[in-house]
């Protein structure tokens, strides 16, 4: 071997996957944080659901508190269950 | 004896009584039963049957004393306009006063019983109740007080113009230094007329006031002017400052020592009127020279003489502003070559630390002196040499903090880079376009984190909790994320290396590996030019696939986009006489693994099988010519074309075994710092429109100055917006209909929810 590599140290960026750039909620982009926050990342994390939809977890959390009755997604409307 | 009234003969009984109040007034011995005997005739006069004597024993009394003041006053007259006079009359006051406080003694009886019943109540005093019984019959006083009034009456006034003129020949001849009489004789004198009146409720020093110090003031006055005249053309400003300093000492100690404690401030104020305010106009006009030569010692003395001024200080504090900003200027106009960024600031810090020793030291830390420096500082800080140009000093301030924080070989100590730091701190608040040095900051910053490149991480540390204290939690919030990215990284790559050991052996890398995984938003950085296809190297490929898959397992829902311009690699050359570990970049990483089983390969094959542009290749491959790791087939000089040859350089040698290429994007684009302003310019407009929307929002109706109030208030911590640049914001708003114009008036806006 000519060349060998000893050690290498890589540098990446994280962003969340989401299927839309905005939070269906409140309309930020996801890579923004919610609306009652400051700091987007960590301290404002997304959830997906079951039906496959994403939400800032504020927004969907304060969502599902306002409904009285059953707990639905309020993209599509079926039954809201967090994605394991 | 018995207390019972009885009749007495009066004549007798006075006449008995004078002797005794002849003596008593004359300071004689008085012995004791003869005093008691006395004491009792005036109660027997004050009881006396069948009508009490009181009333005429008052008047025969006071008929007395009159005599004895007028038969002193003779006396004391007779010595003429000469100090004798002073004497003989603080002889004849000393006597009687002392005899009169006697003599109220010896009354007790008639000033207790028969005088304080028919007195005033303190109250009827003040509220002037019955102010017509004053006219109608003269009110009794007590002895005491009678014999002081008497005094003042038939002694003070008559003499009032000899003793006064007397008094201020006297204090003048003290100013020379001569005494005419001895100081408690003027003392004396001067204390009488207080005296005399002080038993009363109110009005004490009136006497006092009008016929001593209003003619003593005047005189002093005059004294004083015509003293500033003679100075002014005898000596220059600085003998003249000391001259009146130690006059107004003088005065102020003579002022303690001769007069009513009520005259000193009056005096000093007197002083400072005709010997500093008159000539306010000169010294100001001196006091510019001394500032422009900073004579510390002519503004230590001039600055108390115009401190009690009003507005005496103003012209001061004006010229000191000028004058520091214009020396500021000086200092950090010529700037030029490597490190002007030090130059800048440390320069920048001479001119402050040695004007706050300037004020500290000569204005006694004078807030009008500290603002005027604030004033200059921020002036030269935020100086542009153009109109158009950008100010230098974010830049320069970051690029200074940068030198210090970065990792280098004639590195200072780390406490005195603490110290460098907290210093340029002080700059750091004088700069407006705060936002500019964080974005400057901030990339720099970045570089050093990912690069291990800074010195400590306590001394970064410390830098951003200075400037959060300077600025605010907003300011430094993205800094600290990259902070806790990177101990998040720390800890992520302790798990992932743990986790590949329990697994089983064929997990296991072979190299070095780790990773820096960062918050896409809080980092200055910009995407990779071109993020698609770049071919990572075989032997690299299975580690990123394993960390990339430990990483959606720790954290699901979240995409890893690799920034290959910033990793880099740690290459061990075995193909030189001696083996050498060179740390580079991962595009250049990758093309030095493309020789493994070639010597030379052009450079159209080496973009293509790496997978990158021809301009990327080139750029890389650059660093890697310019150091003679590699040689190119073509000249010297010209620049790498697609069908240049790349061969290795089996004939390279370096002294050090362990070295860094320095890749393209380390070292600082001209580029960079322009692209930094632009983006500023964009975060702030961004700023701008959040702070109107909401403004609005809580408002709903707002004028157009009043929004732009509120908005210059909101964005004073970081920068100074323009007018015009918030009037474009407002311009956007009504155009993406967060706000309009309301149809009544033309410069009002209303919120559209």
């Amino acid at each position: 071997m000519k060349v060998t590599i000893k050690s290498w140290t890589g540098v990446a960026t994280w962003r969340w996957i989401a299927n839309d750039d905005n939070c269906g909620i409140c309309r930020m982009p996801f890579d923004a944080s919610c609306p009652d926050c400051k700091i987007p990342g960590d301290d404002c994390p997304l959830v997906w659901g079951q039906c496959s939809h994403c939400f800032h977890i504020h927004c969907i959390m304060k969502w599902l508190h306002s409904q009285q009755t059953s707990h639905i997604c309020p993209m599509c409307r079926q039954e809201w269950k967090f994605k394991e | 004896m018995s207390l019972k009234p009885k009749r007495v003969d009066f004549n007798q009984t006075w006449h008995e009584l004078q002797e005794t109040v002849k003596g008593v007034i004359t300071l004689a011995n008085i012995p004791r039963a003869i005093w008691n005997d006395r004491f009792s005739d005036v109660y027997s006069l004050c009881v006396a049957y069948p009508e009490p004597l009181a009333d005429r024993l008052y008047d025969e009394t006071k008929r007395f004393l009159v005599n004895h003041v007028d038969h002193l006053l003779v006396q004391v007259d007779s010595y003429n306009d000469n100090s004798d006079l002073l004497t003989a009359y603080h002889r004849a006051w000393t006597e009687y006063s002392q005899g009169i406080y006697y003599l109220h003694s010896l009354y007790l009886y008639l000033n207790q019983q028969h005088i304080k019943k028919q007195k005033l109540s303190e109250a009827e005093l003040i509220y002037g109740a019955s102010s017509n019984r004053d006219e109608e019959c003269q009110e009794q006083m007590e002895i005491g007080e009678l014999g002081l009034d008497i005094w003042k009456k038939k002694m003070i006034i008559p003499l009032r113009e000899k003793l006064v003129s007397l008094l201020l020949v006297c204090i003048d001849a003290d100013r020379d230094s001569k005494l005419l009489a001895p100081i408690d004789v003027i003392c004396g004198v001067i204390q009488s007329f207080v005296r005399v009146e002080e038993y009363k409720m109110k009005g004490q020093l009136n006497l006092y006031q009008e016929a001593f110090e209003e003619p003593f003031l005047k005189a002093s006055k005059e004294f004083y002017m015509a003293e500033a005249l003679s100075l002014l053309q005898q000596l220059d400003v600085t003998r003249y400052m000391e001259k009146v300093t130690w006059r107004l000492n003088q005065e102020e100690a003579r002022a303690h020592k001769f007069l009513h404690k009520s005259s000193v401030p009056k005096v000093r104020a007197c002083c400072e009127e005709k010997m500093v305010d008159a000539q306010a106009d000169w010294l100001h006009a001196e006091a510019e020279i001394m500032i422009k030569n900073e004579s510390k010692r002519d503004l230590a003395l001039l600055y108390p003489l115009l401190r009690p001024l009003p507005g005496g200080l103003d012209p001061l504090v004006q010229k000191l502003t000028q004058h520091i900003t214009q020396q500021g200027l000086q200092a950090i106009g010529p700037l030029q070559g490597e490190n002007v960024y030090t130059q800048f600031v440390e320069s920048m810090l001479n001119v402050h630390s040695k004007y706050s020793e300037l004020i500290r030291d000569v204005f006694k830390g004078d807030q009008s002196f500290v603002g005027a420096l604030d004033k200059a500082c921020s002036a030269i800080v935020n100086y542009r040499p153009a109109p158009k140009q950008p100010v230098r000093a974010p830049e320069l301030l970051a690029k200074y903090c940068d030198s210090l924080l970065k990792k280098s070989p004639k590195a200072a100590s780390e406490s005195e880079i603490e110290d460098k730091l907290r210093r340029s701190i002080t700059v750091f608040k004088y700069v407006d376009d705060k936002d500019v040095f964080q974005k400057f900051y901030s990339r720099m910053l970045a570089k050093r984190l990912i690069h291990q490149q800074s010195q400590s991480m306590d001394a970064e540390e410390m830098m951003i909790d200075d400037l959060k204290r300077a600025c605010g939690y907003e300011f430094t919030n993205k800094l600290h994320r990259m902070f806790t990215d990177m101990s998040v990284s720390a800890d992520l790559n302790a798990k992932f290396t743990a986790t590949l050991r329990e697994g089983d052996g064929e997990n296991q890398l072979g190299t070095g590996f780790g990773v820096k995984v960062l918050q896409a938003g809080a980092w200055p950085l910009a995407l990779p030019p071109s993020p698609g296809p770049f071919h990572v190297p075989q032997q690299l490929e299975k580690s990123i696939q394993a960390f990339e898959t430990f990483y959606h397992m720790q954290f699901s829902g979240r995409k890893l986009t690799w920034l290959h311009h910033l990793s880099q690699g740690e290459l061990k050359f075995n193909y030189l006489k001696k083996s050498y570990l060179v740390t580079v970049q991962t595009y250049q990483m990758a093309l030095l693994l493309l020789f493994e089983h070639c010597d030379a390969i052009p450079c159209r094959e080496a973009a293509a099988s790496l997978r990158l542009s021809h301009d990327q290749l080139i750029k890389h491959a650059a660093s890697l010519v310019d150091c003679k790791i590699l040689n190119k087939s073509t000249e010297e000089s010209s620049e790498l074309e697609e069908d240049t040859i790349l061969t290795l350089n089996f004939d390279y040698s370096n002294k050090r075994t362990k070295f860094r290429v320095t890749g393209v994007l380390q070292r600082d684009a001209p580029q960079d710092a322009e692209a930094t302003h632009r983006s500023v310019d964009e975060d702030r407009k961004m700023f701008l429109q959040a702070a109107i929307v909401r403004i609005m929002k809580s408002r709903k109706l707002l004028r157009h100055n009043q929004l732009i109030q509120e908005v210059l208030s909101q964005s004073k911590v970081t920068f100074a917006p323009s007018i015009g640049m918030i009037k474009k914001c407002i311009e956007t708003l009504i155009d993406k209909q967060y706000i309009e114009r309301t149809a009544n008036s033309a410069d009002e806006y209303s919120y559209i929810a």
